[in-house]
């Protein structure tokens, strides 16, 4: 049988010149990276689409994005979405096909469209935190209150930038003196482990907080924490702060697990970690954020200062308040004193005054008075006759006048 | 009286005596003793009052 066989090669060239002939043009695709990777200066890309119920791919190709073209568009992309190209992200390619008879097929990637990704990222990030407010999480960091002496730090950082020793520095060198203990609890700051990195540091913070011995360096036997290391935990707050590294990646920071776990977080987390554009949401669910490292101590050493403040005040009060409240009960103590002698002398003179009605009342029945209006007393044996009747010829009477008395015999 | 007790409970007992005193709720026999027990409690509470006040400018001063 001589049926003709075309080499591999033979026949792949075909298919090279059908796809030359068919699709020549250039394309715009949607699709989503499943890998992505740099090599030699070009961009090796592998785009998936999935089944938007099921999630199973439906679609794959390979993509490649030569040196010459990457070298252009990467700086566009990284600059207009804040994050370099990564697996996970949609994008939209412009693209022609190529078939290599030896390498096989691929997308040639001439342009991306950063806002498409933008505006994918802006969706997610929107349901990340619709998703954060069902779960009723969202505002519970903002109803925590920072302690009175907020000067346990946790730190997660990674520990080589310059963010982290900025913000040392600027605790360290406060103006008032004001002492502080930070504990390094190390982590990845970019990239795709961020989240998982920031959730074991947060871990492992919680475990020192729940009456486990401190992990840190700062504790230990340099002896307690300045609040002597009280029941309520080994730390006041957390600060997450990132910067120093030349890179704009923040999209580690947008995810919902590190959102959930930040948003629950028991002490309030403050987060320095960087940026210019839009807040991350781990910023949106955090108790406080701020831009930088240098400005999240600041708002640490601010906290205290009005502490202080608040100590300084009481104190330049509380001398002059004390002394109003001896001086008002002294007054106090003097009108309760004035007021006994006049009680007293309102008693007495009310029974003075019934002494006398009751002399009066009794000069009324003194015989003495009778006598000397001229009337007389008749006595018989001892007793006043009242009877003429009680009286027989020969008794003895005794007659009592005003002055003196006298005696008679009855005829 | 009872070296003891609390300034509260003197200032208390003080304007218990002259409250019945001006409700006129004592007896007269009873009236010159719940004088004299007034007069011991203004002068504890005066007593309390001005040792505490000489303590406060003792402290301001030590402060200044």
């Amino acid at each position: 049988m001589s049926q003709q066989a075309y080499t591999l090669r033979q026949l792949n060239l075909m298919v090279r010149d059908a796809i030359e002939a068919e699709l020549s043009d250039e394309y715009w695709v949607q699709a989503e990276l499943s890998e992505c990777r740099e090599n030699r200066g070009h961009c090796y890309m592998e785009l998936i689409e999935k089944d938007e119920q099921s999630n199973t791919p439906i679609a794959r190709a390979s993509a490649k994005c030569w040196k010459t073209t990457w070298n252009v568009v990467r700086p566009h992309f990284e600059r207009t979405t804040g994050q370099p190209l990564h697996a996970g992200m949609k994008v939209l390619l412009r693209v022609y096909p190529q078939f290599h008879e030896a390498y096989g097929f691929s997308w040639i990637v001439t342009d991306i469209d950063p806002t498409y990704t933008i505006g994918d990222l802006a969706r997610r990030r929107q349901e990340i935190i619709v998703k954060l407010k069902q779960e009723g999480v969202f505002d519970l960091q903002r109803e925590l209150c920072l302690p009175l002496f907020c000067q346990r730090i946790a730190v997660i950082s990674s520990e080589t930038a310059a963010g982290y020793g900025d913000f040392c520095r600027q605790l360290e060198e406060n103006d008032y003196g004001f002492r502080f203990s930070v504990t390094l609890f190390p982590a990845i700051m970019q990239g795709e482990q961020v989240e998982q990195s920031i959730i074991f540091a947060l871990n492992q913070i919680y475990s020192a907080s729940s009456n486990l011995p401190p992990l840190g360096e700062t504790f230990g036997a340099s002896g307690p924490p300045p609040n002597g290391g009280d029941e309520k935990g080994a730390f006041d707050c957390v600060v997450i702060i990132r910067g120093g590294g030349a890179t704009t990646d923040l999209s580690g920071f947008d995810t919902l697990a590190l959102a959930e776990n930040v948003a629950q977080f028991p002490i309030p987390v403050i987060t320095g970690i960087g940026h210019d554009r839009d807040e991350s949401i781990l910023d949106m669910v955090a108790h406080q954020r701020v831009k930088t490292p240098t400005a999240a101590a600041a708002l640490l050493i601010d906290n205290l200062k009005r502490v202080a403040d608040r100590i300084a005040d009481a104190r330049q009060r509380i001398p002059t308040l004390a002394i109003h409240v001896i001086t008002d009960h002294l007054h106090r103590l003097e009108l309760l004193q004035n007021r006994l002698p006049v009680a007293i002398e309102r008693r007495l003179t009310v029974q003075r005054h019934r002494l006398e009605n009751l002399s009066i009342q009794l000069q009324g029945y003194d015989p003495q008075r009778l006598l000397s209006r001229g009337y007389s007393i008749t006595l018989y044996n001892g007793r006043t006759v009242r009877d003429a009747s009680q009286l027989k010829p020969g008794d003895e009477i005794e007659t009592r006048v005003e002055k003196g008395s006298f005696k008679s015999i009855i005829k | 009286m009872n070296e003891n007790l609390k300034y509260e409970e003197a200032l208390a007992q003080l304007e218990t005596i002259v409250r019945k005193m001006e409700d006129g709720e004592y007896n007269i026999d009873e009236i010159a003793a719940q004088l004299k027990d007034a007069q011991r409690l203004i002068k504890f509470c005066q007593d309390k009052l001005t040792k505490t006040e000489e303590e406060l400018l003792k402290i301001q001063a030590e402060r200044n």
